[in-house]
């Protein structure tokens, strides 16, 4: 059966601050989310000024990449002052788009910003085709789907309606839906709709049965805690699923992550959409593509909801799964084609010796022994120690600035 | 104060022996509803069952209000137009709803039923719930993490009735996934679905958070009780429509006890608020005599603050 022809779709990358934004991009991203400093859910991101914006989005506009800011917050009255100024700043600044999960701050920006495009926020747990032709009628180009979503509820909504669709593919999820959870709330007093999320779903518990002469702990004669945590959503080995389906942008979730994280997970995905849109009949999985997310992952990897409801086996019970961990050693800042020399803005320490592994855009990847390390006045040293120092290395292959080192821990 | 203000007491009902006791015990509405439905109903009702408490209730003027607050997901829309058209015909009160499909599935349907809004945790200020008025919500049920001034500045800015719950267990998490199921398959250990469970954080002993599964996944509530017998002037001065006991994981005879004794303080306020003060710790005491020893009574988010 040939494969249904679809438009390429938009790869959507979290940027946390000005840095992973420009990885992100650069990394092949099409639109990256940021948060701005107000009525967003993510208080410990690194957060955009106005300013920060302003740079990030003449950065994005060289690359044709756009840029979007949750605004998701459950809002309180006391959260309400402002948002009008907030949406007319974004807007005036060329802000692509706005995630909003409230219908208060839609409102508030479309009277104050007509023409920013606003796209309905994961949060608000959309997990029907009627609720999406609700906010179609709203005037809403776009709706973020909630991650209990499967293939074939999305399917159907692609069926019935013409309205772009935006679905998670890679990232940690809420264990609940997104929204309707106030542990943090209840347990430590910090809205978690407000950008106060505890993670408490993550936290170990003890679970009782409750008798008659009292409440009996399982957990305690299971020997293993009771707790909610899930594994990480990865759908790197089912891409073409969602591409002959026509979701119109997926979406990587992350602004807390390194650059690492980001620039890894954009490398694989991009790599995955230009193999399949080149030629979508012979399309096959690349193993690499999977090793490489793996560099970056954290947590075990899930379909979650896409294929079937997930079970005990997508969660994260005792201790952590063992997943090789990378760190980023170094940023590539320029190369000498003629000496073929590296310098290299040291991230974590690396040395002479040293097994390590160069990635750039395109997934372009080698793999080399480090032979010699010069430090900033062209002295020869035996490790790089210092957080940030300037060093100068001697590479196999050539190398790029953005391209990054990494080392297996 | 208008002299004309009677709020509406609501109680929810596990099943028709309820509906009866809570009339009886003085309760002006009743909320019920079906799991496949409605989220955290305390019993299921079938579509007789409602049937019948709806023509009891009417028979004593109290109202009906069926929960079909569940977030649905594409196959049950399919099975809602049917669902609420026996609703429409069986003329309850209100239907309660959370998710947005309804303003069209009842346009369609051309029904005329009318629509209290309770997205649970999204109803926490005023320029939303007047968005969702605009759309042809009649009634709004208010997050439970509300402060008293935040629901009082609400019920000012918003030109038709609120709700604010007053007693029982809330919900804290709701998981499409199931929870409890998956972690019995994980120790290996024969899971028994009618087996009252609780959690407890692994860093506080005091803790117990009711968890349960339905059909709409994994269920968590607080670990407190939350009881307003003795603050609801806060309530009562401004006017608040709607007052909801909830009585999901009690017993019927507990929940009509607290239900009798919140009439008796609705009632007695109104009458006369000195009268009021000298009965409410008493209010207090009896509520404390069968409050179970597991659950803590406490003021939920009324006087708390938060942080984000």
């Amino acid at each position: 059966m040939t494969k249904p022809i679809t438009k390429k779709p938009e790869l959507l990358a979290p940027a946390g601050n000005l840095e992973k934004l420009k990885f992100a991009i650069h990394y092949g991203a099409d639109a990256v989310y940021i948060g701005g400093t107000q009525f967003g859910l993510r208080s410990k991101a690194g957060n955009f000024s106005y300013e920060d914006m302003e740079e990030g989005i003449a950065f994005a506009r060289k690359y044709g990449a756009k840029v979007y800011v949750a605004a998701n917050i459950i809002a309180h009255n006391e959260n309400l002052s402002g948002a009008k100024d907030f949406f007319k700043a974004l807007y005036d600044i060329g802000i692509d788009a706005v995630i909003i999960a409230d219908p208060a701050l839609i409102t508030a920006c479309k009277e104050a910003a007509p023409n920013l495009e606003i796209h309905i926020s994961t949060q608000a747990s959309i997990v029907n085709w009627r609720t999406v032709d609700f906010w179609k009628k709203e005037g809403i180009p776009r709706v973020v789907l909630a991650r209990e979503v499967s293939i074939k509820e999305m399917k159907e909504m692609k069926e019935k309606l013409d309205i772009e669709l935006e679905a998670f593919i890679h990232g940690a999820m809420c264990i609940s839906y997104s929204g309707r959870c106030v542990l943090s709330n209840h347990m430590t007093a910090r809205d978690a709709n407000r950008g106060g999320c505890a993670q408490s779903c993550r936290w170990k518990y003890d679970l009782f049965e409750d008798g008659i002469d009292g409440a009996v702990s399982v957990s305690e004669q299971a020997d293993e805690a009771y707790t909610m945590s899930s594994q990480d959503l990865s759908m790197v080995e089912h891409m073409p699923d969602l591409l002959e389906l026509g979701v119109d942008s997926l979406k990587i979730e992350g602004r807390m992550k390194s650059i690492h994280y980001v620039a890894t997970v954009v490398n694989v995905y991009r790599k995955i959409i230009d193999t399949y849109f080149e030629d979508p009949e012979n399309f096959t999985l690349n193993p690499a593509w999977v090793d490489e997310i793996w560099k970056a992952a954290q947590r075990s990897l899930t379909t979650a909801f896409y294929y079937q409801e997930p079970t005990e086996k997508d969660q994260l019970f005792g201790k952590p799964d063992r997943i090789p961990k990378y760190d980023f050693s170094g940023l590539v800042l320029d190369y000498d084609e003629t000496t073929e020399i590296a310098t290299i803005q040291q991230r974590n320490s690396f040395g002479v010796g040293d097994e390590i592994e160069f990635f750039g855009p395109n997934f372009y990847h080698f793999k080399q022994t480090i032979q010699a390390i010069w430090d900033e006045n062209g002295e020869p040293i035996d490790r790089a120690k210092h957080a940030m120092m300037i060093t100068k290395v001697k590479v196999d292959q050539p190398v790029r600035y953005y391209d990054m080192m990494r080392k297996q821990k | 104060m208008s002299n004309n203000y009677q709020p509406e007491l609501i109680a929810t009902a596990r099943d028709f022996n309820e509906v009866i006791q809570l009339v009886e015990a003085g309760v002006d509405a009743i909320t019920l509803g079906h799991q496949d439905y409605g989220l955290r109903v305390p019993g299921d009702f079938s579509i007789e069952e409602i049937e019948a408490a709806t023509t009891y209730c009417h028979q004593h003027q109290k109202k009906v209000y069926v929960l079909a607050n569940a977030i649905f997901h594409n196959d049950k829309l399919e099975y809602l137009p049917a669902y609420f058209e026996s609703l429409a015909a069986i003329q309850i009160d209100a239907v309660i709803c959370g998710d947005p499909s309804v303003f069209s599935l009842l346009e369609d349907l051309s029904l005329d039923i009318p629509v209290t809004w309770n997205p649970e945790t999204l109803a926490t200020n005023y320029q939303t719930l007047n968005y969702w008025h605009q759309k042809g919500i009649s009634r709004a049920i208010l997050s439970n993490e509300l402060s008293i001034d935040a629901i009082n500045e609400i019920n000012k800015q918003v030109e038709f009735p609120i709700e604010v719950q007053v007693h029982g267990m809330t919900c804290i998490f709701q998981s499409k996934r199931k929870l409890v199921q998956n972690y019995y398959r994980h120790i290996n250990v024969p899971y028994h679905e009618q087996q009252a469970k609780h959690i407890r954080q692994a860093k506080d002993d005091d803790t117990h958070y009711p968890i349960f599964e339905d059909v709409n996944g994994t269920h968590i509530m607080s670990n407190e009780d939350l009881c307003m017998i003795e603050h609801l002037p806060l309530l009562l001065m401004s006017q608040i429509s709607g007052l909801r006991i909830n009585g999901i994981l009690k017993s019927t005879d507990y929940h009509v006890q607290v239900a009798r004794l919140y009439r008796e303080a609705i009632d007695t306020y109104l009458a006369d608020p000195d009268q009021y003060e000298l009965k409410k710790a008493g209010y207090k005491h009896q509520i404390y005599a069968i409050q179970p020893d597991d659950r803590i009574l406490d003021t939920g988010f009324y006087f708390k603050e938060q942080i984000y």
